[in-house]
């Protein structure tokens, strides 16, 4: 895809030194995570230009959303992070409910942060499998599998679906659990609680692992703050800013967990952060099965066809990868006037241009797979 | 800091911004009169008053509800419709709703340490939309004033490398205006 002036395409035109070579990441390699291309300029073993190209994955949700009614957005929303949907159902419907004024009841709203929590959960333990796979070491991935499996049955359970869920609705959720889905995922818990310990004598500590991302990657805090990172990648660089606790949404407020923290923001860093936030969503998933309280799980009276009065308005949760953020227009008619998405991988690719500059060839996916970015997500 | 505070605060430290006329649900939202103070306000809510992280660059096109010739297939929720007929979900006018040519462009700042956000609201005509760029200041607006140059077609002047983010170099036209046509290419049937 040549794009313009910049486009890395048109690196070759230009009168190249005799030691410097121009090589393709991509877009069809296993370690780009999806359909993501970048040009590579190196000088010996060395990266001296780095030219993220996307949009292979672009289809146009956001022009979508403007000839569909509220309800039938939600569906679409799920195909941006597909690893990690729920969250993605979540924002829409709470950016939705703003416009309409509408109110979740308590057990809608537990059993949002239950799912979005589990959900992380999945989420993340695929990163750690497919990270350990980008360093080299295969085993961690089938571990990493089987547990994450067992989230996708508990959603499968409620949902029907194992990656696209569609579960959360505006109002609420679109079915309520069962008392035999809740002693499930209190078994799933228990079964879990011990596998984290498990990864970190396979992985987290493991020498070989150390070496190569400790020191590789380093973003300064102001740095990660400037290029608006999110997520696990801006708190590896000790940034304290979750959503969860800076916005609290959906009684985030209520419960009581901690936000690790990264030192030198190196890989090894956002690598624990994703690690150590597996055992914090844990215990808020604990907490929120605890909170289950009889009631309804949907507000009464939703519209079929909603009409929003003419507003705006702008709502944003911690999803797997940061921040993720709706901005929604409404000028009074069934589909929305504009919907913009602020993706957190977009901008979590976006740094790979400063970032991967100045670093060896064999580091470009250890820092490439650090930043956990999903192209549906980058593209939308 | 609460919206309160930094409503009066900025009433005292940027005299110029006011509130704008349809606020964003939940967070304060201000208006500038003009695109030759962005830089210069942006700056000093970044140097002053800590507003350090750019949350969210978007733009809004008034011109009116979207045309269904902007979509490669009729936008059709009803899979067993007959061919040809009226697309239901195409929007129409709401009437009395202030529909006019122009392009509105919303900046969303955040300060981390006092947890508080705030957005900017600046009006530029829909014929050769341009605003200077905020690159400078903010390595996050690099990929997002991308992104709505785009698929919106507002020029960041100043930016240094505003080309085609997510749409194929062959697609004509910035997809997102409201006015946009769909010209048939080689991927069509």
């Amino acid at each position: 895809m040549n794009k313009g002036a910049m486009a890395p395409d048109q690196e070759q035109d230009t009168p190249l030194k005799s030691d410097s070579m121009f090589i393709n990441l991509g877009p069809q390699h296993p370690s780009t995570h999806g359909v993501l291309r970048v040009g590579l300029t190196i000088d010996g073993e060395m990266i001296t230009k780095a030219v993220p190209d996307v949009g292979y994955l672009h289809r146009g949700t956001s022009k979508l959303a403007e000839v569909r009614g509220y309800h039938h957005c939600v569906v679409l929303t799920d195909r941006w992070d597909y690893v990690s949907a729920m969250p993605n159902n979540l924002v829409f419907c709470l950016a939705a409910e703003r416009l309409m004024g509408l109110n979740v009841p308590p057990r809608g709203d537990v059993l949002r942060v239950l799912m979005c929590e589990l959900n992380r959960i999945a989420s993340h333990l695929l990163f750690f499998g497919t990270y350990g796979i980008d360093i080299g070491a295969f085993t961690p991935f089938l571990y990493a599998f089987r547990e994450r499996e067992m989230i996708l049955d508990l959603f499968e359970m409620v949902s029907g679906a194992r990656l696209t869920y569609n579960y959360i609705r505006l109002g609420g959720v679109m079915v309520d659990v069962t008392d035999e889905w809740v002693a499930k995922c209190r078994e799933f818990i228990e079964y879990f609680k011990p596998r984290l310990d498990e990864y970190d004598t396979l992985l987290t500590y493991n020498p070989i692992f150390m070496a190569r991302t400790e020191k590789v990657g380093l973003i300064p805090p102001q740095t990660a703050v400037n290029w608006g990172l999110s997520g696990p990648n801006l708190r590896g660089s000790g940034v304290n800013y979750d959503v969860r606790k800076a916005d609290p949404y959906c009684g985030y407020e209520q419960y009581d967990f901690e936000i690790p923290l990264g030192k030198t923001g190196s890989c090894w860093d956002r690598y624990f952060c994703r690690v150590s936030e597996m055992r914090q969503s844990v215990r808020i998933v604990l907490q929120a099965l605890d909170k289950l309280a009889p009631g309804p799980v949907m507000a009464p009276g939703v519209a079929k066809v909603p009409k929003p009065q003419p507003g705006e308005a702008y709502a944003h949760v911690e999803g797997a990868r940061g921040d993720l953020g709706i901005f929604l227009v409404s000028d009074g008619q069934a589909s929305p006037y504009r919907m913009h998405v602020k993706a957190p991988s977009f901008m979590n690719l976006a740094i790979l241009q400063e970032l991967l500059v100045g670093n060896k060839v064999s580091d470009v996916i250890a820092i490439l797979g650090s930043t956990d970015i999903v192209l549906g997500e980058v593209d939308r | 800091m609460t919206q309160d505070e930094l409503y009066s605060k900025l009433a005292a430290e940027l005299p110029h911004l006011e509130k704008a006329q349809t606020q964003v649900k939940d967070y304060l939202t201000m208006r500038l009169p003009s695109a030759d103070r962005l830089l210069e306000t942006v700056r000093a809510l970044k140097e002053r008053l800590g507003f350090d992280y750019l949350e969210m660059v978007s733009a809004t096109d008034w011109l009116g509800p979207v045309k269904p010739e902007g979509y490669i297939r009729n936008p059709n929720p009803i899979v067993f419709m007959a061919e040809g007929a009226t697309p239901q979900s195409i929007p129409t006018a709401t009437p009395n709703f202030p529909y006019r040519p122009m392009i509105e462009l919303v900046w969303m700042l955040a300060n981390i340490p006092e947890k508080i956000r705030l957005v900017l609201k600046l009006e530029v005509p829909r014929e050769d939309a341009a605003v200077p760029s905020l690159c400078g200041l903010f390595k996050a607006a690099d990929w997002q004033e991308r992104e709505i140059y785009d698929l919106m077609g507002v020029a960041f002047t100043g930016h240094p490398n505003l080309t085609k983010i997510l749409t194929p170099e062959f697609l004509q036209g910035h997809p997102l205006r409201k006015d946009y046509v769909h010209v048939k290419d080689r991927f069509d049937e």
